[in-house]
């Protein structure tokens, strides 16, 4: 079903809540960087303004190896003396891959980052789909009148969300840019 | 297949909206009441609806008044399938405005698979009927200022759920002069029941046993205009005791109508043969019962001889307690805490999927005991476990297509000998199912027969099973939304082994109600509810998607 030893994933990087810097809040240009135990995968753009709340809401395709059983998420800021990790989490493949759900379901998933010290800093809010290849894809008739559940009006942005598809209802202050 | 759209409007017009091809159920229901609710309800139809109200308001409407500004009125109708129009209801006249809001409200009943349309008219009400009731102005001798048309599934898809649509002239008559603009806005209603909590005790009953002294209960009828009475309460059954003190007694203003209706109470004493002898009984309003509890004071029961004469008996009847408060729907339940209103889901066109699990924990009582949680009470007093599987039964069923839904029990030790945190409540292997609220009352009866109480509390095993069927439906390409109801006496014995299974499970189109019985540990349930916005990790650090919990004690 996938190509080779690798699958393809359609990554978002949403969002970031309550992110700190040595316990103080980050100022701006917080920016979050993908990876598997071996590779970078991706990285998003530095938000400039979000301080300990940062929205990225950047889609990325990247490729992991078949094998792989996590990947990174670290958040990152720019200091004087280079970037720095604020926080990281370990996504476990089996969060998005396997289960009942069809292949190409998006998932919504968050996570506990932790400093360098093991300490609780922050969320990450990420969604993943497993990018189904053509030929695989034809059985699973993705057709139009698929729709995940309708979104809370009061969410942020007027009342969607931009990148975070017709899913599952979100508590507005889990995306808010 | 999980395919998503980047946007809700996109969205939405890949769904094709909420408009479906009319069907042949006539439309002439717009104007809901339960009466035709009950109807429905009793011949096994199922009408699937929200009462939805609308607010009105306009600017700019045109002057007809020489001296002063118009008095508006407006009227909203629905326009049947023959092109009819019935009228469902009108606001009030609001002097001298050519920018009005109304107060008034016009109530709706939004039926999901009919298209709905709906016309307003706007009028200026001359003076001279100012101080007429509403309900008899003759339209026709009223000014008319506009009207619109539009379809009601179109208001409430709207982001805000406002609609502005020009007004315009009657068909047939030419005029393009503006003539404003009228705003209808859709809420649904909440369905609000207003209820009466009383506690009633009596003293010196007459003694009808032979060996021992009487069971008293007591039956609450409504008196009909036709004379005859129907029942619509009974308390439970006091066992051996001539002054008795009942449990709290709730009646809903569906059931007795206004306050002032005159009601029946009867005290009888109860027979296992079924033939109860009537001790005493009494003629009262709610109102009055209201009175007796302010005034500390008691009323005398009276019976009928054979003779006819009325005789005052010595037992009394008291009320200790009198309480009016107003109960939410279960709708309220679902739709809080995630900021969606119940008619988000419907007016995609989401299907509500019921599944129910019940508490076999030892921590209940021996079924056996009246004091039990899971006392089956012969005089027909419902149970915590029952009320909570009919309240919400009832309104999910509607919205449930095939009636039959999964039914669990939970912490209770089988026929093989094993406790078992998810067997199926109606005792088949295979099966979960249970057809509608009567088949999950009786599954539950029959179980209460052949599971031994156990423990300990936990919920995870049916929180798991519940995702599971959840997450094959999303496969299936179906727009069905489950809601899986938990009713539990309990402390949880693994408060992060729920946890666990509630992060996992939530981003999943799955809510859970947990309903909480006396003895329950709300603590702990508010904890899992994250209503204060606290949201729910797993031991693995992965953070809840949503908040899927919503508790509630019963």
């Amino acid at each position: 079903m996938f190509s080779m030893a690798s699958s393809t994933l359609e990554i978002t990087v949403i969002s970031g809540e309550d992110i700190r810097n040595n316990r103080k809040p980050v100022k701006k240009n917080a920016f979050a960087v993908i990876r598997t135990d071996s590779q970078p995968l991706c990285r998003t753009e530095m938000d400039k303004d979000g301080g300990s709340y940062p929205y990225w809401n950047e889609k990325h395709n990247v490729e992991i190896p078949q094998h792989a059983r996590f990947i990174t998420v670290e958040v990152q800021c720019k200091t004087s003396a280079g970037d720095k990790t604020l926080g990281m989490a370990r996504i476990p493949v089996s969060d998005f891959v396997g289960g009942f759900v069809p292949q190409s379901y998006l998932h919504f998933l968050s996570y506990r980052l932790r400093n360098s010290n093991g300490e609780r800093n922050g969320i990450i809010n990420v969604s993943v789909k497993a990018k189904v290849p053509e030929y695989a894809a034809s059985s699973c008739s993705s057709t139009a009148t698929t729709i995940g559940v309708p979104f809370g009006k009061t969410s942020c942005y007027g009342g969607v969300v931009p990148g975070v598809p017709v899913g599952v209802p979100i508590m507005k202050q889990y995306y808010q840019g | 297949m999980g395919n998503y759209y980047s946007d809700v409007e996109g969205g939405k017009q890949a769904v094709g909206g909420v408009q479906q091809s009319p069907t042949a159920t006539n439309n002439n229901n717009a104007g809901h009441n339960d009466a035709v609710e009950f109807f429905y309800r009793s011949r096994g139809l199922h009408q699937r609806f929200a009462r939805v109200e609308l607010s009105l308001s306009a600017i700019n409407l045109r002057d007809r008044d020489i001296i002063s500004k118009s008095d508006p009125m407006a009227v909203v109708y629905a326009k049947n399938i023959d092109g009819k129009l019935e009228e469902l209801g009108r606001t009030e006249v609001i002097l001298n405005s050519l920018n009005p809001t109304w107060i008034e409200k016009v109530t709706v009943a939004f039926q999901f698979e009919i298209v709905q349309p709906l016309v307003f008219h706007v009028y200026d009400v001359d003076t001279k009927f100012h101080n007429i009731p509403l309900k008899t102005l003759k339209l026709k001798d009223q000014d008319f200022l506009g009207e619109a048309t539009c379809v009601l599934s179109e208001v409430l898809t709207k982001q805000n759920r406002s609609l502005t649509l020009n007004l315009r002239s009657k068909i047939g008559h030419v005029g393009l002069r503006n003539l404003g603009v009228l705003t209808i806005h859709a809420e649904e209603t909440v369905a609000l029941r207003r209820v009466v909590e009383m506690m009633l005790h009596c003293s010196y009953l007459d003694n009808k046993d032979i060996f021992s002294k009487s069971d008293p209960f007591l039956r609450i009828s409504r008196i009909m205009e036709s004379g005859g009475s129907i029942p619509i309460c009974k308390t439970e059954v006091v066992n051996n005791n001539l002054n008795p003190k009942w449990k709290p007694l709730c009646l809903s203003v569906q059931q007795f109508g206004s306050k002032d209706n005159p009601l029946i109470i009867e005290c009888f004493d109860f027979n296992s043969s079924g033939k109860h002898s009537l001790i005493g009984k009494l003629q009262k309003s709610v109102a009055d019962l209201e009175k007796l509890q302010e005034g500390r004071s008691g009323e005398n029961l009276t019976i009928t001889s054979h003779h006819g004469h009325k005789k005052v008996l010595k037992g009394e009847l008291f009320v200790d307690q009198f309480c009016e408060k107003e109960q939410y729907s279960f709708l309220d339940y679902v739709s809080c805490g995630f900021e969606l209103n119940f008619l988000d889901y419907v007016s995609c066109g989401f299907e509500l999927n019921f599944m129910v699990a019940v508490d076999f924990t030892a921590s209940n009582g021996n079924p056996q005991n009246p004091d039990s949680l899971h006392y089956i009470d012969p005089s027909g007093q419902l149970n915590s476990y029952q009320k909570a599987i009919m309240e919400v039964g009832e309104v999910i069923q509607f919205y449930d297509s095939d009636r039959r839904y999964p039914a669990w029990g939970f912490g209770g030790k089988t026929f093989d000998g094993t406790i078992s945190h998810c067997f199926n409540l109606n005792g088949s292997a295979g099966s979960f199912e249970v057809e509608g609220v009567e088949g999950n009352m009786s599954a539950y009866a029959s179980a209460l027969h052949n599971v031994t109480l156990a423990g300990p509390t936990l919920f995870g095993q049916v929180i798991k099973t519940a995702a599971q069927i959840a997450s094959q439906y999303v496969s299936y390409n179906s727009k069905k939304y489950f809601i899986l109801l938990i009713i539990t006496d309990g402390v949880l014995t693994d408060l992060q082994e729920t946890k666990d299974a509630l992060v996992k499970a939530s981003d999943l189109p799955l809510s859970i109600l947990i309903v909480g019985v006396r003895g329950a540990d709300f603590g702990q349930m508010e904890v899992l509810d994250a209503d204060k916005g606290q949201r729910l990790e797993s031991s693995t650090d992965r953070v809840a998607t949503r908040d899927i919990v919503q508790f509630v004690p019963m």
